[in-house]
């Protein structure tokens, strides 16, 4: 969004219906507002009506222009009690629907979206994020089956534009989510696989590179499923070739470099972590004071199993990193030094990563993350044989 | 876009660059990091306050 959208000149004119925060959510100072928000998944998009701090709508994950002035569009008619343009019955059903959703509430927020598809006139211009939106909120609350059904409901009347591609890989994931024997499992799989092949093929889908990455991850996630390693294989040669051709096409380093952790899983995925070494030595040179550079790269040595490499780029990443990504860089160097046999510093590294974990405030603080490395630590090998 | 996956582990160090790669700016005027002075903002132009959550990975 920050590299592709929010630069896009069709949104000049929005400029003065909003005021704009952004929050990053890793810097201690927003540890309070980020628990206010109750963040799922970033990024996450919301729209607060000042006058009492409310959130009238929120939208988790990225956003093609038109969709983000649909959301301002909408969230400017909901603040200060409105209602949405339109004024059916679906209509008042879907701005009830966001207001829970804005809670935060996604067991309400669910059937309030459904109540809201079900109402849905012909044509209904908000139909697309309706179905979206439940899809979303009945994955949280982990009701796959309802999400399958409904998916498979609105593929057939939501048309072929991006919602269509957002609705069939969130119908496959939820697919692939229910158990292995559930009734139909197979063939919705196989459903859902062929519609997101079909928008992949597709040239002319307005959707963004890294949500058609997406798509390609949905199809490797149906393929390891399948346990069929051929054709995941294949996937991931095809996903690889994309995504490089993106990155050859970026305007600027920050655009090329969204595609980094995409490309770097690529490589992995195919076998050649080796490809990401000269793509993340020129992220880190183009963005110096960046973590993600170093801490990718330890990543693709540890893949390689290079390790004092792995080391050195950890050591460079754990000097500029803040906030929880700490743990994730920390969980890579416990891994690299489990991978070169040397168990005394992997435990060091546990340690260290609970006294971190503890040291964070409420908002950051998070007591499943601390029992959970607490549980891996009585799990490792002695420090001393 | 929002998916599932069980692939990847990789991309748990996520999908956006930080400052300061060179890049084009924004069109619209974001208040970084400042909750406080946004919500006295909005209230005093009486307009909404739109939230970007993000992290830089």
């Amino acid at each position: 969004m920050k590299a592709y959208v929010f630069t896009d000149q069709a949104l000049a004119s929005e400029a003065g219906r909003f005021v704009w925060l952004e929050i990053d959510t890793e810097k201690a100072k927003n540890a309070a507002i980020r628990k206010r928000l109750n963040i799922a998944a970033l990024p996450t998009f919301f729209v607060m009506d000042p006058a009492d701090e409310k959130i009238v709508m929120r939208v988790v994950g990225g956003m093609n222009v038109a969709q983000l002035q649909k959301m301002l569009d909408d969230g400017h008619a909901l603040t200060g009690g409105g209602t949405l343009a339109g004024g059916s019955p679906a209509d008042a059903a879907l701005a009830k629907a966001e207001r829970l959703n804005g809670e935060g509430d996604d067991a309400a927020a669910a059937p309030a979206y459904l109540e809201a598809v079900r109402l849905a006139p012909p044509n209904w211009p908000s139909y697309g994020r309706a179905v979206e939106s439940a899809l979303w909120t009945l994955s949280q609350i982990d009701s796959n089956a309802r999400a399958v059904a409904l998916a498979k409901e609105a593929l057939p009347r939501i048309g072929t534009g991006v919602s269509s591609a957002n609705v069939a890989a969130s119908g496959l994931g939820s697919a692939l989510a229910l158990p292995e024997e559930a009734p139909g499992r197979a063939a919705d799989v196989a459903m859902f696989e062929k519609k997101v092949r079909a928008v992949l093929d597709d040239p002319t889908m307005p959707l963004a590179g890294d949500d058609r990455s997406g798509l390609y991850i949905s199809l490797l996630d149906a393929r390891q499923d399948a346990k069929d390693s051929v054709g995941a294989h294949q996937v991931a040669e095809q996903w690889s070739k994309f995504l490089d051709g993106e990155a050859a096409k970026a305007p600027t380093p920050q655009a090329r470099m969204v595609y980094d952790p995409h490309r770097l899983s690529a490589y992995i995925e195919i076998g050649h972590p080796e490809k990401a070494i000269p793509m993340l030595e020129q992220s880190q040179k183009d963005a110096p004071e960046d973590y993600n550079p170093p801490a990718r790269l330890a990543l693709a040595y540890k893949a390689m199993k290079k390790w004092p490499e792995a080391i050195a780029a950890s050591d460079r990443a754990l000097s500029m990193v803040y906030g929880p990504r700490t743990l994730t860089v920390l969980n890579a160097r416990t891994d690299i030094y489990l991978g070169m046999g040397d168990p005394a510093n992997a435990r060091k590294t546990v340690e260290k990563m609970i006294a971190t974990a503890e040291s964070f405030p409420p908002g950051q603080r998070n007591e499943r993350t601390i029992e959970s490395l607490k549980k891996k630590l009585a799990g490792m090998p002695p420090a001393t044989p | 876009m929002r998916f599932h996956s069980g692939v990847l582990i990789a991309l748990a160090l996520g999908t956006l660059a930080a400052a300061p790669a060179p890049h084009k700016k924004s069109v619209l005027p974001f208040i970084a990091d400042d909750y406080a002075k946004a919500l006295q903002e909005a209230r005093a132009r009486k307009v909404p306050i739109f939230i970007e959550a993000w992290a830089p990975w």
